[in-house]
């Protein structure tokens, strides 16, 4: 099948799709909309693709940039159209069926809103894109998980531009918050409560202060770990 | 709330000393022009320009010389950067720091000049825009970088007109916004130093319309927060009339013989 993208008539039909979906679980995936020419158009330059069913994001994360490599990767982060097709494409990956039904979630986590700053992180196919191509190398912590779900450690990350533009994080991230001997997160690191060296809150606001006093887009993640400072020592290997 | 702690000495170059044009292109390319005579830095500290956009997550950096020699790389595309909104900072780095301590900054810098694909010069404290992501809602706001947008779902686009002559429509949706962005930049705190960010433009420009002149609270008290966005958001209706303009509104509509 040749990629495609919906036009906006096509995102709102998608949109309706979802809506009797969850009224009706049990009801087919509405895949007659992919290649409706109504709907959609396609991806120019060509690109073939094909369905298929992803276990977690990074298998996900692994096939899209494949298929999308020839296309500019600015253009692509920011194609509401395609990323929302690709979303019906792989429906049984996003919103798989489980005993007979599916559990469809927020439209956000389906229809790609790239400009809008609550939602962009939380589309389950972009997401999974956008993490290989940011962090080719450290990402065991956010390609783990289920490509259908969204775990918070990605959310938290993901959400804040000013952690994704910092070149190293990636790698502190890992150092600090991946136990590799159990091949998990570390315990406690996205809790509601305020703990020393956690990802949630003492992670961010340990960097927005760093952020204003030192160049952290020049620094590797050996430097940048040490002006974390002693308390995120406790998280993980230093 | 978020404090952000000048810890270092750092200083802040005024943006006005920064001025910058996009070239349209594909990719676009941008020169600038940088006064820096009147901050003292060694000799050899770098300087280093970065470029991004509203939302993404690309930041590309210019090595542009030293504070004695600025120089301007031959390479200024702006390759991978396809937004409208282009946003550039300008540091002032200590190379002898192992930590690249930064001496000078001057942050969210917008072209004055710019082609067709790149918006330039100051905007209003509430840029406005039409999104197609707001599904049903007439109108949501958007929290950016530098900005706080205001959105327009893109099926009513006559309702950005309708923003500044009806005063039904102005009634309905601004005391909600100005409510609702004071809400968050008391949430994400000012930047103590950083007067170009959003949250500190918004707590002044309320300051300023506090009838007592009052700055926002500091302190942790939700209760005296949300007194004081209440009189500020109440001026605002009194100094802009919204309530005389829809009574008469609805004197000439015959709205109360309906009742």
């Amino acid at each position: 099948m040749k990629l495609r993208r919906f036009n906006q008539s096509g995102v709102d039909a998608f949109r309706r799709r979802l809506s009797e979906l969850r009224q009706a679980p049990a009801t087919a995936a509405p895949l007659e909309l992919l290649e409706d020419e109504r709907l959609t158009e396609v991806v120019v330059p060509e690109v073939q693709i094909e369905g298929s069913v992803f276990e977690t994001r990074r298998e996900a994360a692994n096939y899209l940039s494949m298929v999308l490599q020839g296309l500019r990767p600015e253009q692509v982060a920011a194609d509401a159209g395609l990323w929302t097709w690709l979303s019906l494409l792989f429906f049984d990956s996003v919103c798989p069926v489980v005993d007979g039904q599916r559990g469809v979630r927020n439209d956000y986590h389906y229809i790609f809103e790239p400009r809008n700053s609550r939602h962009f992180y939380r589309h389950l196919l972009f997401i999974a894109w956008q993490i290989l191509r940011l962090a080719p190398r450290w990402n065991t912590l956010l390609l783990r998980s289920r490509t259908s779900s969204l775990d918070k450690i990605t959310t938290e990350v993901l959400k804040r531009l000013y952690l994704t533009r910092i070149p190293c994080i990636f790698e502190v991230l890992e150092r600090l918050y991946w136990d590799p001997e159990r091949r998990r997160p570390r315990a406690g690191i996205t809790g509601n409560k305020v703990t020393a060296g956690n990802l949630t809150h003492r992670l961010p606001l340990r960097i927005s202060q760093l952020e204003k006093n030192y160049d952290l887009v020049d620094l590797n993640a050996e430097q940048l770990i040490e002006l974390l400072g002693d308390e995120f020592s406790c998280t993980g290997s230093r | 709330m978020i404090k952000r702690v000048n810890s270092t000495g750092r200083r802040r170059i005024p943006q006005q000393n920064v001025q910058i044009e996009v070239l349209d292109g594909d990719p676009r390319s941008f020169t600038a022009a940088i006064d820096l005579s009147a901050f003292s830095a060694p000799d050899n500290a770098k300087l280093v320009m970065e470029a991004t956009c509203a939302g993404s997550s690309q930041v590309l950096r210019f090595a542009w010389g030293t504070v004695a020699k600025p120089t301007p790389p031959q390479n200024r595309l702006l390759q991978g950067l396809s937004g409208q909104h282009v946003l550039f900072t300008l540091k002032i780095i200590d190379e002898s720091d192992p930590f690249r301590r930064l001496l000078g900054v001057a942050e969210h810098i917008r072209p004055v000049r710019g082609g067709k694909k790149t918006a330039t010069g100051r905007q209003g404290i509430l840029p406005v825009e039409l999104s197609g992501d707001l599904g049903d809602e007439p109108w949501g706001l958007e929290y950016r970088t530098a900005d706080v947008f205001l959105l327009i779902n893109e099926k009513l686009p006559f309702l950005r007109d309708q923003l500044r002559a009806d005063p039904l429509v102005c009634l309905l949706i601004y005391p909600q916004v100005v409510r609702q962005i004071l809400k968050q930049a008391l949430s994400d705190g000012p930047e103590d130093d950083s007067p170009d960010a959003w949250q500190a433009r918004w707590l002044g420009f309320a300051r300023q319309l506090h009838p007592e002149g009052l700055a926002a609270p500091q302190h942790e008290d939700t209760d005296e927060q949300d007194e004081w966005i209440r009189a500020v958001v109440n001026q605002f209706c009194r100094q802009h009339e919204l309530l005389e303009r829809l009574i008469r509104r609805a004197g000439e509509a015959g709205w109360e013989e309906l009742t």
